[in-house]
């Protein structure tokens, strides 16, 4: 059963795609039907416009040329509108399908974007063989990411400042959603997690940046490195027992020595002291911090204070 | 969403998908698409009253369904589909690069692939924008543990506890591997401990697939990282503020808040070595009040103990 507010959205998204320029709201009144009455119209156009927007439709409104006094018209450009074509193969878009209902973010949908590409396929897929808890929401990520992928520069509040940055890269770490971006008042890289963001991250009118051809991503951070203090290299001796599973975080590329009975020497950029504290400690005395001394002396104090 | 709304967006992807298949069979759009003939039936009637102006029949779009094929005509006004909004490409995006982080995923794959072109319509290099790590494990392991689930076979572990600051060796029947809050986990019956365990992948230093076969359960049980049994010895401990993320890290049982802005928790130990790195790890934002020897003095002795290293 045809339902006649979807037959009119539809109408509308036709006109509108097919529109060389903005049409004046007059125009659509009468090519589609809308009641007569002026605040009628108004009111349900709205609702229309909005319930568009709200699809992700880039409906524009532009001066209509030509026009004096100047009018208002409404057009949906086509180039903003249509997705590019990524040439999915069958097989690649069944991957896609597996991956998508095997992983999912908390209240983002994955079965409209599965649409767009061509459908549900399944292709006597293999099981994945683990099972993924759903990843957890954040509010500002699906904003985030439009920022990262636009190279648009935002404005967020994070400790109780306020901040703009070119956002480069969302990770989830350790159950966490991070931001790694380009701090413009402190001139400097930094992480940011999501969960502490303050309110919604704004998209600013500010001109694109270039995002660095430096970030070599990949690798798992450790939570040493996520945060905001001055970056220095510490050096971690563990012994041979826990040596695999201290890798198993670390990663091979950090390790400096490896000694006869097992026992390895780590290096690491700290920029978060006291997630290196934890870390460190979770060894118990399998574990010794070698330098910096300031990083010595203050584990050292800590530990005083617990004997 | 409204109603309109739902069935627009799957419109909107559907008929370009249509009409550039040049009649493909009324089963296959609905298996992509999710609906069943009837509903594709419904679903389609409402593009008869599509079109442009001036709404002739010669410019609105045409629906014909023959014996079990369907086509789409004059509609080239939606000749693409929507481009995906930033929560639609997040969620795709996220999928696949989960999958492909975990270890033994094949670089060069149809997932990988499929998630390169993916990102390359929206603008960016999936590697560069978007990092998602599901928990770390060995390759050759989580492989051996994958397989041992699958065939329900037997493997023999080589584990490092970490309650119990020791390394062991099990057979365990796994049951299954799950992802969760940044660690991957195996739950199986553990032949060592008599019971339903689970294992974080990352301390396993060894996986063996063994020959032996089981019978798994018909669905695994839940099995919490740590369970308090009431046997377990308590300790009271006082907690700073900054320490009082004990309270919703750990299943503590009594929470009491002081006057002096400290939080006073009952928890359950089961292993002396977990006691003494959480103690450790709060340093100065908790104090031990009451509970049994050796269990009241494990966080200063283990903290002589380190500090020995230091000199």
């Amino acid at each position: 059963m045809a339902s006649p507010k979807l037959e009119r959205m539809l109408n509308l998204t036709a006109l509108l795609l097919d529109a060389r320029v903005p049409l004046p709201a007059e125009r659509i009144q009468e090519e589609l039907g809308y009641p007569e009455d002026r605040a009628t119209f108004r009111r349900a156009f709205e609702r229309d416009k909005d319930e568009l927007r709200a699809m992700g439709i880039p409906l524009r409104v532009e001066k209509v040329p030509g026009r004096l006094p100047e009018v208002d018209g409404y057009r949906i450009p086509r180039e903003e509108y249509a997705l590019r074509d990524p040439g999915l193969t069958t097989d690649e878009l069944a991957a896609l399908h597996l991956a998508a209902s095997a992983v999912q973010v908390e209240g983002l949908p994955t079965t409209e974007g599965l649409l767009k590409l061509g459908g549900l396929v399944a292709e006597g897929s293999p099981d994945l063989g683990v099972h993924v808890a759903p990843l957890p929401a954040d509010p500002n990520l699906a904003r985030l990411f439009g920022a990262v992928a636009s190279r648009t520069p935002v404005a967020m509040r994070y400790h109780e400042q306020d901040r703009t940055l070119d956002p480069y890269r969302l990770e989830f770490q350790r159950g966490r959603w991070y931001l790694t971006g380009y701090d413009h008042l402190r001139h400097e890289e930094r992480n940011y997690r999501l969960d502490r963001i303050e309110g919604e991250v704004v998209l600013t009118d500010l001109p694109t940046f270039s995002p660095p051809s430096t970030t070599v991503p990949g690798r798992a951070r450790g939570a040493w490195e996520l945060g905001g203090e001055e970056p220095v290299v510490a050096r971690v001796r563990i012994g041979g027992p826990q040596a695999h599973w201290a890798l198993q975080h670390v990663g091979p590329d950090h390790v400096v020595e490896v000694d006869d009975d097992g026992t390895v020497v780590i290096e690491l950029p700290v920029t978060n002291r006291s997630a290196f504290r934890s870390f460190v400690l979770s060894f118990l005395e399998h574990a010794e911090v070698l330098a910096p001394p300031a990083l010595r002396d203050d584990l050292v104090a800590w530990l005083r204070a617990v004997e | 969403m409204s109603n309109a709304a739902a069935k627009m967006q799957r419109l909107l992807a559907m008929v370009p998908w249509i009409a550039a298949h040049d009649g493909p069979k009324v089963t296959e759009v609905c298996a992509r698409f999710g609906l069943t003939p009837a509903q594709l039936a419904a679903d389609l009637e409402v593009m008869w009253l599509v079109g442009l102006p001036p709404y002739t029949p010669d410019v609105l779009i045409d629906v014909v369904q023959e014996g079990d094929r369907v086509w789409v005509h004059f509609a080239d006004v939606f000749d693409t589909p929507q481009r995906l909004t930033p929560d639609q490409a997040v969620a795709l995006l996220t999928a696949g690069a989960s999958v492909l982080s975990l270890p033994g995923a094949d670089p060069e794959g149809s997932l990988s692939r499929g998630v390169a072109k993916l990102a390359t319509v929206l603008g960016v290099d999936a590697a560069r924008v978007l990092d998602v790590d599901l928990g770390g494990a060995g390759a050759d392991i989580l492989d051996a543990l994958r397989q041992g689930v699958a065939q329900h076979r037997r493997v023999h572990l080589d584990y490092y506890s970490y309650g119990r600051d020791a390394r062991t060796e099990r057979d365990v029947d796994p049951y299954l591997v799950h992802a969760e809050d940044g660690s991957l986990y195996l739950l199986g019956h553990c032949h060592l401990a008599g019971g339903e365990r689970r294992f974080r992948v990352d301390r396993i230093a060894s996986a063996a697939l063994l020959e032996t076969t089981f019978t798994a359960p018909p669905e695994p049980p839940e099995v919490a990282v740590f369970q308090p049994d009431a046997s377990d010895p308590r300790v009271i401990l006082d907690l700073q503020p900054e320490g009082a993320w004990v309270v919703d890290a750990y299943p503590v049982e009594l929470v009491v808040s002081r006057p002096d802005g400290r939080v006073r928790v009952t928890l359950a130990v089961a292993a002396e070595p977990w006691l003494a790195r959480l103690l450790v790890g709060l340093g100065p934002h908790a104090e031990v009040v009451e509970g049994p020897e050796p269990l009241a003095t494990a966080g200063s002795r283990a903290a002589t103990r380190i500090l020995a290293r230091y000199g």
